[in-house]
């Protein structure tokens, strides 16, 4: 467990672990800068942040992307070993999880407030914009967290929101936000619009990694995500309030003060989106850009979202995961692990132990009545507890031997889905399914399955021990 | 809208759009490296070094682009809620 003091200190960190690489190649903002970031997910579980400072028509920049862009960065970010497993970062995510809340730290000055610009804003000189896919409509910030407060309830401090949600720049001093009904803000903005009045915001760039994770999180509304990063970091954590109320990040590099603009809306997008594909355009809320604050040097991040996987699907793996594996444990304590890590938990892989024959359908069933389940889990996958739902080679020999179409398929017609999914009929509307791949157990007497094979006595002492050994070889 | 966005003389016309309420949004730091450009009418931004397929109306793919009609039909989400008519 560690608290990173602000996104320098982590670029450091990332640095001395050898994940952060610095691109000094000349490149252009398109499409190199994008290129770059899609092409290093693919680099694998050790994928290295980069940190870009020759792009053209700049003379003094630095773009960082791809921070949390593979499984070491996202150790490194918890605090973890960058060689910690998926599986174990996942169990240590939960636990600290549930020790919510922690404590928010007030104080009063953060470097962010060493220049300011409060007059003829203008974005695109700036920040370092650039287009990351072909068909998006504009340049977008799209890894910045947005906070803001609920008019109806302004001094209460656990219903303020931190969320991610994609910002297109529309000219010098306006974003378009997309508020997706679901999430927090857009029940703060329907809020402020009843009143007839803005909803006051400050988009913040350039964080320390845990509070996008935090921000990325579907906890409840009434849970802040500064206290929910402070058990994750074990540290209360460190805020600067502004004159508005707002608190924000003692370690961003950029802060954006501004208000949504009540009962407006704009055209905004398309925008190459999570799934894959392009979201549609649509008339979006807009944000009025009053004030501008940075370091000295800021450093400017984003995040490429395109065909997974991207550093998105980093971002939005175990911060999926845990509270549905939360909401889940609640009902059923029988459930041991959950991984939601494909497409935003569109397919999602459950283990648990089986009570008696059905009882895995349940567990299917109990994913889809999840506030995530509502909107993105549309193929469930049950297995049993001795298969981990993070290993695809445990995953797939469990639907290869344990699942008998006739029996073990269970489809639900017309369900409600994320308007993204592009395979809805209607849009919003999907037919979802569970596939019950652990072994039927009574009264569900089907199969003829004899002995399962074990592993020979001593394979976990081996694999620790090989491991060790083939770290040596290969260094 | 803020005045440091600088009207076009004989603006571009949208390569999205084709409107020509086109402006320059910003020059490159470094003199003459490039230019970005955006449309008031339906907020697409370009940069005179990205490709055709983003700078030229008749090089813009035909699936991304935007008629008046189609803007004017453009779903609103969220809704816009009535007003409260007192404050809680």
């Amino acid at each position: 467990m560690r608290a990173y003091q602000d996104f320098r200190e982590f670029l450091a960190v990332l640095d001395q672990e050898k994940q952060l690489l610095r691109v000094t190649d000349a490149m252009m903002p398109e499409p190199d800068l994008a290129a770059a970031a899609a092409a290093a997910t693919r680099l694998g579980n050790r994928s290295p942040a980069l940190l870009f400072n020759n792009v053209a028509g700049y003379s003094d920049v630095q773009i960082a992307m791809n921070v949390h862009g593979s499984w070491a960065n996202h150790a490194l970010a918890l605090g973890l070993p960058q060689d910690t497993s998926i599986r174990d970062q996942f169990f240590e995510f939960v636990r600290r999880y549930r020790l919510y809340p922690g404590q928010l730290e007030r104080v009063t000055s953060a470097p962010w407030q060493e220049v300011v610009i409060d007059k003829d804003i203008n974005l695109f000189e700036i920040l370092p914009l650039f287009r990351l896919n072909l068909g998006d409509g504009a340049f977008f910030i799209d890894k910045a967290c947005v906070v803001s407060r609920d008019p109806d309830d302004w001094n209460n401090d656990d219903v303020e929101n931190v969320g991610c949600y994609r910002l297109q720049v529309k000219d010098s001093n306006h974003l378009g936000i997309q508020t997706v009904p679901q999430h927090d803000i857009a029940l703060q903005l329907a809020h402020a619009e009843a009143r007839g009045e803005d909803l006051p915001v400050a988009v913040v760039l350039g964080n320390e990694p845990l509070i996008m994770l935090m921000a990325a999180t579907p906890m409840l509304y009434t849970q802040l995500e500064y206290k929910m990063a402070a058990v994750m970091q074990g540290q209360p954590y460190r805020v600067v309030q502004n004159e508005k109320g707002l608190d924000i990040p003692y370690g961003s590099e950029y802060v954006l003060e501004g208000r949504i603009l009540g009962r407006k809306r704009q055209p905004e997008g398309p925008f190459g989106e999570f799934p894959g594909y392009y979201s549609g355009c649509h008339q979006y809320p807009v944000i009025e850009i009053d004030r501008v604050l940075h370091r000295k040097n800021p450093i400017y991040e984003s995040v490429y979202v395109g065909r997974p996987w991207t550093e998105l699907d980093y971002l939005q793996a175990l911060t999926t995961s845990t509270p549905v594996f939360d909401q889940l444990n609640a009902t059923f304590p029988e459930v041991i692990a959950v991984n939601a890590l494909y497409t935003h938990g569109l397919v999602l892989i459950v283990s648990t132990k089986v009570r008696y024959g059905g009882f895995a359908k349940a567990v299917g069933l109990r994913v889809l009545s999840t506030p995530h389940g509502l909107g993105y889990a549309k193929v469930i996958i049950v297995v049993n507890e001795d298969v981990d739902p993070f290993d695809l080679n445990q995953v797939m020999w469990a639907i290869s031997v344990r699942v008998n179409p006739a029996g073990d398929i269970l489809m639900l017609p017309n369900l409600s889905e994320n308007l993204l999914d592009p395979a809805c009929q209607p849009s919003g509307i999907v037919q979802k399914m569970i596939i019950d791949a652990t072994t039927p157990v009574p009264p569900d007497n089907r199969g003829d399955y004899g002995e399962l094979l074990q592993n020979p006595v001593g394979t976990d002492v081996w694999l620790k021990k090989l491991g060790a050994l083939t770290k040596e070889l290969q260094k | 809208m803020s005045a440091s966005t600088t009207k076009v003389t004989d603006p571009l016309p949208c390569p999205r759009c084709r409107s020509n309420t086109t402006v320059v949004r910003a020059v490159s730091p470094k003199a003459g490296v490039w230019t970005v450009y955006g449309c008031d009418t339906c907020f697409y931004t370009w940069r005179s070094t990205e490709p055709e397929e983003n700078t030229n109306p008749d090089k813009y793919p035909a699936v991304f682009r935007l008629s008046p009609e189609k803007l004017a039909k453009l779903e609103v989400a969220p809704t816009i809620p009535p007003l409260r008519s007192t404050k809680p």
